[in-house]
C-alpha cells in the first residue's frame, strides 16, 4: 500500500508528468485555434478551455467524427497538482532553488488567476448615443425576457426572465396571470409573411407588432461581431380566463409589447441582458479621426460626464484607446462606434483580480532571468577554466 | 599566432566587402546629369495617410504592378521616380509599357485580349475592356477573401493595380493636360467661364488618392493638385506647389531638362523655408529606399555564410575571422537601416509583419554575435547569416504587398506596448529560429560523420542557452501582451489565435526544457525538438494570421501559405535526419 502511495505520489511529481500535460495542452490549443474558424471563439472557450473533457470535431461542423481530449480546466488542475506535488517532494531552502520557486509560483498566480477570472469576471457593453445618458449595460450575447409594470406615479418595477428558464412550454406565474412561452428560438430568422417558406413555423403572433412576420429557428451565431436574433412566442393568460392572445417578442424587433390585465397596463419584450449600474454616464462627444485621404482609424475617443447621486459626483473624462476609465470597481474600454459615428460603444469589465496576471508577469519574468543567469554565470567560469593555461 | 600574411587575408575579404557597400551608398548619392529625377523623387506628398517621397508612391505601385522596383524593357525609364514623371506627365508612352501580368485564360476571356508570348499586358490593351472587369470585381469584392478561386483572386489583383496605376497617373497631372501652367492661370483669370472647368478638375480629384500639395496648416495639411487649382480662385493665386508640378510637367513634356531643374530647384527652395520637416523626411525616405541598406545586408549575409563554411574546411582561422568581420559589416548596415526606418515612422522598430521580419533576423544576429565571441567555431557566424538573409528575404516578399511604413490603426498607436510587448515578443521568435537553425547544423553534422566531442559540447550549450533567453523572451512578450490586452479590450486574455500561437511557443520552450532536465531527451532529442520549434514558431508568426479570424488578423495572408506548409514539411524532413541511425562515436580517450 505504502508503496502504491509512494508510486503515485512520484508520479504525480515527476517531469514526465509536466512535459505529457505540456504537450496535451499544445494539442489543445492548435486544435481549438483551428476550430474558432467555424466555432467562434466564445464557444471555443467553452468546448475547449472551460471543460473537463473538450471533443474535437476532426470533419468541422459535421459532428460525424469526434475525438475527445484532456480540456482547459482538467489539464490546469493536472498542472497545479504536478506542480505542487514536484515542489513539496524536492523542496530544498536553498538560493540556488530560489529561483524556480519564484517561476513556479508566478505561473500558479497566473493560472489561479485565469480560473478566478474565468467564476467572477464580468463582461458587458455600454452602447450610449450622443447626448444620451445609460445607467445600464448589456450583455451582448445573453438575453432576457423582460416584464414591466406600470403604475401611475411614474415608477416601473421590472421582472427579468433570465434566458436559461426560456423553454418551450414554459409557464411563469405573475401577478394576475401567467406568461407562457409557446415556443422559444435561441437564434431565429424573423421575415415578413409574404417572404416566409415552407421551413418557416406555421405559428404566428394574434397581437402586436410581431403579427405579420414569420419565425424559423437557426443555429447560433459563430462571428464575433455578431449576435444572436432569440425570438419566443408568448401567451398571456389572464387568472380564471381565457389567453389575451399570443406575441412575438424578439431582440430583432424594436420597441416593447404592451398588455393590460384587469386595470393593470404592462410592457414586455425581449431584450439584451442589462447590468444596471448605481451612477450614470453621459456620451458628451465621440470622435473618430481617420488619416487624411483613407479609412484607417487614426483615432476614437469619447468625452463623457460621470453622474453619481449617491456620491453626489458630477465630472467629466475622455475616454479613448489604450485609456479606459476605471469606475466603481468596472473599467470602461473603449470598444467600437455605430450609427455613422454617433454611437459610442464602451466594453464595460468588472474583473476583481485584473492585477494577478501583473504580478505573475513580473515574478516569472524575474525568475527566468534569475536561474539562467546563473547557468550562463556556471558556463562562463566552466568555459574559463578549460581555456585557461 | 596568425602569420601576417594571413592576417591580411582575413582583411581582405570584409574590405572589399566595405568597398562594394561604399559604393553602392555613392552611387544612391551620387548628382546626376539631364533631369534631376533624385531630388523629383524627394518631394513630399501625403499617401496612404502620412507623408512619403514621391519615390517610395513610385516604388509601391511598381511592387505591387509589377512585384519589383524596376520598370521591365529596354528602353524603360531607370528608375521608380522617373517611370512617375513619366506616367503624370506623359502617359500615353507610359501607358504602352507591358507592366500588367495576365496569366488567367479566363481573364484574358473577359478581357478579349489574346495570348502573346509574354504574358505582360499595357494599361492601353487592357484599358477598353474596364467595363468587362468592373461587374466581375464587385461580385467577387462581396466574397469573403478565403473562399475566392484563383481566379477571383487573380482579377482581383489586376482591377487593385489598375487602380493603382490610374491614381498615380492623376496624382500629379492629367492625360488631357497639354500646358499645364497656362491652364491653370487661364483657369484662375477667368473666373466667370470656371464651373465647368471646376467640375472637371473635381472629377480629376476624385480619381486620385494622393495630396500632393502642402496647403493648409497642420498633419492635415494637404490638398490634391486638382482641388489646390480649384482653391486658388478663393487664395487669388496659384500655390508654389501647384505651379511647380505645372511647370515639371510643361518642362518633361517639351523635354527642356534646364526647365525641368529649375522648377525642382525652386520648389524645393519654397519647401525648405515652409516645410522643412515634411521635406527632410521625403529626402531621408528617397535616400533610404536608393540605397536599400537591406538588400546590400543580404549580399554580405551570403558572403559571411561562405566565409563561414569555407572556415570548417580550409585555413580556419582566417576565413572564420573574414566571415565574423562580414557578418558584423553586414549587421552595422542591418542597424543602421533599422534606426532609419524607426526615425522615419517615429515608432519602435516592428510595427507590422514586413518590420517584424527584419527586426527578427536582426534579434537572432545580435544572439549570434554573442555565441560566435564566446565560442569562436563560426557556428554562431553561420547560423546567424542564414537567418539574416531568410529572414530580409521573407520582407522582402512582404514588402510587396505595399506600403511597409503604413500608419498604425489606433488600437495599436501606442509606442508604449509597441515598444515592449511586441519587440520583447519577437527577440523571442528571433531566438527560436535561431536555436532551430543552430539544430539544425547539428542534425546535418551528425548525418555526414561523427561529430567531434567538442562540437558537441559547444552546439549543446549554444542550443540550450539560445533556448533559455528565448523561454525569457516568449514568456515576457506573451504576458505583457496580456496586459496589454487587459489595457485595451479589457481582459487579460481571450484565446485569440494570435495569444494562443504565442502561448504554443512558451509551452513548446518550457517543454524543450523540462524534458532535458528530467533526462527524458539527450542532445539529439534536445536538437529535433528545437527544429520543431522553427514549426511552432512559424505558426505563431504567419500561420495564425491565415485562419482570417481574431483580433490580430492585420497580417498579410494569401500566398504565404503555400511557403509556410513548405517550411513546415522541410523541418519535418530535417527533424527525421535525427532519427537516422549512426554508429556509435568511438569514446575519445579523456
Amino acid at each position: 500500500m505504502l508503496t502504491l502511495l509512494r508510486k503515485i505520489g512520484r508520479f504525480l511529481s515527476s517531469l514526465r508528468l509536466t512535459v505529457t500535460l505540456l504537450g496535451f495542452a499544445m494539442v489543445l490549443i492548435f486544435v481549438a485555434t483551428l476550430s474558432q474558424v467555424h466555432l467562434g471563439i466564445h464557444e471555443v472557450q467553452l468546448l475547449f478551455f472551460r471543460s473537463w473533457i473538450a471533443w474535437w470535431d476532426v470533419v468541422p461542423g459535421g459532428k460525424k467524427f469526434s475525438l475527445p481530449m484532456p480540456g482547459g480546466t482538467l489539464l490546469g488542475v493536472l498542472l497545479i497538482i504536478n506542480l505542487l506535488a514536484a515542489h513539496s517532494a524536492r523542496f530544498k531552502l536553498r538560493w540556488s532553488k530560489a529561483g524556480m520557486l519564484v517561476i513556479h509560483s508566478g505561473i500558479l498566480i497566473m493560472l489561479l488567476g485565469e480560473i478566478l477570472t474565468g467564476l467572477l469576471g464580468k463582461e458587458a457593453q455600454m452602447p450610449i448615443d450622443e447626448g444620451e445618458t445609460a445607467n445600464y449595460s448589456v450583455f451582448p450575447r445573453e438575453i432576457e425576457l423582460a416584464v414591466t409594470s406600470l403604475d401611475g406615479t411614474g415608477t416601473e418595477t421590472v421582472t427579468a426572465i433570465p434566458q436559461g428558464r426560456l423553454k418551450d412550454g414554459a409557464e411563469f406565474a405573475m401577478d394576475g396571470y401567467t406568461l407562457k412561452i409557446h415556443s422559444y428560438y435561441r437564434n431565429s430568422d424573423i421575415v415578413p409573411d409574404e417572404k416566409a417558406t415552407g421551413e418557416f413555423e406555421r405559428t404566428r403572433a394574434t397581437e402586436g407588432v410581431g403579427k405579420h412576420y414569420a419565425v424559423k429557428s437557426k443555429s447560433r451565431e459563430t462571428k464575433m461581431d455578431r449576435r444572436d436574433l432569440s425570438a419566443a412566442f408568448v401567451e398571456i393568460i389572464p387568472d380564471g380566463s381565457k389567453p389575451l392572445g399570443r406575441w412575438l417578442l424578439s431582440n430583432a424587433l424594436k420597441g416593447e409589447e404592451t398588455f393590460a390585465v384587469g386595470s393593470q397596463a404592462w410592457k414586455m419584450s425581449i431584450r439584451q441582458r442589462r447590468l444596471y449600474h448605481p451612477f450614470s454616464i453621459r456620451l458628451l462627444d465621440f470622435s473618430h479621426d481617420r488619416y487624411l485621404g483613407t479609412n484607417v482609424p487614426k483615432n476614437f475617443s469619447s468625452k463623457v460626464r460621470i453622474i453619481n447621486q449617491e456620491t453626489g459626483e458630477d465630472r467629466e473624462d475622455l475616454i479613448y484607446m489604450n485609456h479606459p476609465l476605471r469606475y466603481a470597481g468596472l473599467t470602461f474600454y473603449q470598444s467600437g462606434f455605430d450609427n455613422n459615428d454617433t454611437t459610442s460603444i464602451f466594453q464595460v469589465v468588472r474583473n476583481p483580480v485584473w492585477t494577478l496576471p501583473y504580478v505573475s508577469c513580473a515574478m516569472v519574468g524575474f525568475g527566468l532571468l534569475w536561474v539562467f543567469s546563473q547557468h550562463l554565470i556556471k558556463a562562463v567560469s566552466r568555459r574559463n577554466k578549460v581555456t585557461a593555461p | 599566432m596568425i602569420k601576417p600574411s594571413r592576417k591580411i587575408l582575413a582583411w581582405l575579404i570584409p574590405v572589399l566587402c566595405l568597398i562594394f557597400v561604399g559604393s553602392a551608398v555613392f552611387k544612391a548619392l551620387a548628382p546626376e546629369k539631364g533631369f534631376h529625377f533624385k531630388e523629383f523623387a524627394a518631394l513630399p506628398v501625403v499617401s496612404n495617410g502620412r507623408v512619403q517621397p514621391l519615390d517610395s508612391l513610385a516604388r509601391n505601385a511598381l511592387l505591387a504592378i509589377v512585384g519589383k522596383q524596376r520598370v521591365p524593357g529596354e528602353d524603360a525609364p531607370e528608375s521608380p521616380a522617373a517611370w512617375l514623371a513619366e506616367l503624370a506627365f506623359r502617359p500615353e508612352i507610359a501607358d504602352d509599357r507591358k507592366i500588367f501580368l495576365i496569366h488567367h485564360d479566363e481573364i484574358l476571356g473577359l478581357t478579349g485580349l489574346t495570348r502573346g508570348e509574354e504574358k505582360t499586358y499595357s494599361y492601353a490593351q487592357i484599358q477598353s475592356s474596364f467595363q468587362a472587369l468592373q461587374p466581375e470585381a464587385r461580385r467577387i469584392g462581396t466574397k469573403e477573401p478565403q473562399t475566392r478561386t484563383p481566379y477571383e483572386k487573380a482579377l482581383m489583383r489586376l482591377t487593385r493595380n489598375l487602380g493603382i496605376y490610374n491614381q498615380l497617373k492623376h496624382a500629379l497631372g492629367h492625360p488631357g493636360l497639354m500646358e499645364a501652367e497656362k491652364e491653370f492661370e487661364g483657369f484662375l483669370a477667368n473666373p466667370a467661364a470656371s464651373s465647368a472647368a471646376t467640375r472637371g478638375l473635381q472629377a480629376w480629384a476624385s480619381f486620385t488618392e494622393s495630396y500632393a500639395v502642402p496647403s493648409g496648416k497642420g498633419d492635415d495639411g494637404w490638398r490634391k493638385l486638382p482641388e489646390s487649382v480649384i482653391d486658388s480662385i478663393e487664395t487669388g493665386g496659384l500655390h508654389p506647389a501647384t505651379t511647380a508640378y505645372a511647370r515639371l510637367g510643361d518642362a518633361f513634356r517639351a523635354d527642356d531638362t534646364a526647365a525641368f531643374n529649375k522648377a525642382l530647384a525652386t520648389y524645393q527652395t519654397w519647401l525648405s523655408g515652409n516645410r522643412g520637416e515634411q521635406q527632410g523626411k521625403g529626402t531621408s525616405e528617397a535616400v533610404f529606399n536608393r540605397v536599400a541598406p537591406f538588400y546590400i545586408c543580404m549580399v554580405l549575409y551570403v558572403v559571411a555564410f561562405l566565409c563561414a563554411i569555407v572556415s570548417w574546411l580550409w585555413q580556419g582561422t582566417v576565413f572564420r575571422q573574414a566571415a565574423f568581420r562580414t557578418l558584423l559589416l553586414g549587421f552595422f548596415l542591418h542597424t543602421v537601416g533599422l534606426i532609419i526606418r524607426m526615425l522615419l515612422e517615429g515608432r519602435p522598430p516592428v510595427t507590422n509583419l514586413y518590420s517584424s521580419a527584419v527586426f527578427i533576423g536582426w534579434g537572432a544576429i545580435v544572439l549570434a554575435i554573442a555565441i560566435e565571441f564566446f565560442y569562436r567555431n563560426a557556428i554562431g557566424t553561420a547560423v546567424a547569416s542564414v537567418v539574416g538573409f531568410a529572414t530580409l528575404l521573407i520582407a522582402h516578399h512582404l514588402s510587396l504587398s505595399g506600403d511597409t511604413l503604413e500608419m498604425m490603426r489606433a488600437v495599436l498607436d501606442t509606442n508604449f506596448w509597441l515598444a515592449t510587448h511586441v519587440v520583447v515578443i519577437t527577440l523571442g521568435y528571433s531566438a527560436n529560429f535561431l536555436a532551430g537553425t543552430i539544430a539544425i547544423v547539428f542534425l546535418f553534422r551528425r548525418l555526414f560523420g561523427t561529430i567531434p566531442k567538442d562540437t558537441v559540447n559547444s552546439l549543446r550549450g549554444m542550443v540550450y542557452g539560445v533556448l533559455c533567453f528565448a523561454t525569457l523572451a516568449s514568456f515576457v512578450g506573451t504576458v505583457l501582451g496580456g496586459i496589454w490586452a487587459d489595457q485595451s479590450w479589457g481582459r487579460f486574455w481571450g484565446w485569440d489565435p494570435k495569444e494562443n500561437g504565442a502561448l504554443l511557443i512558451v509551452i513548446w520552450n518550457a517543454m524543450i526544457l523540462h524534458a532535458r532536465w528530467g533526462g527524458m531527451v539527450k542532445e539529439r532529442g534536445m536538437m529535433v525538438m528545437a527544429v520543431f520549434g522553427n514549426i511552432v514558431t512559424s505558426w505563431s508568426w504567419f500561420g495564425t494570421n491565415m485562419l482570417g479570424i481574431g483580433l490580430h488578423s492585420y497580417g498579410f495572408t494569401d500566398a504565404a501559405f503555400v511557403w509556410l506548409s513548405g517550411f513546415v514539411i522541410s523541418q519535418l524532413l530535417i527533424m527525421a535526419l535525427g532519427f537516422v541511425p549512426r554508429k556509435q562515436a568511438p569514446a575519445i580517450p579523456a
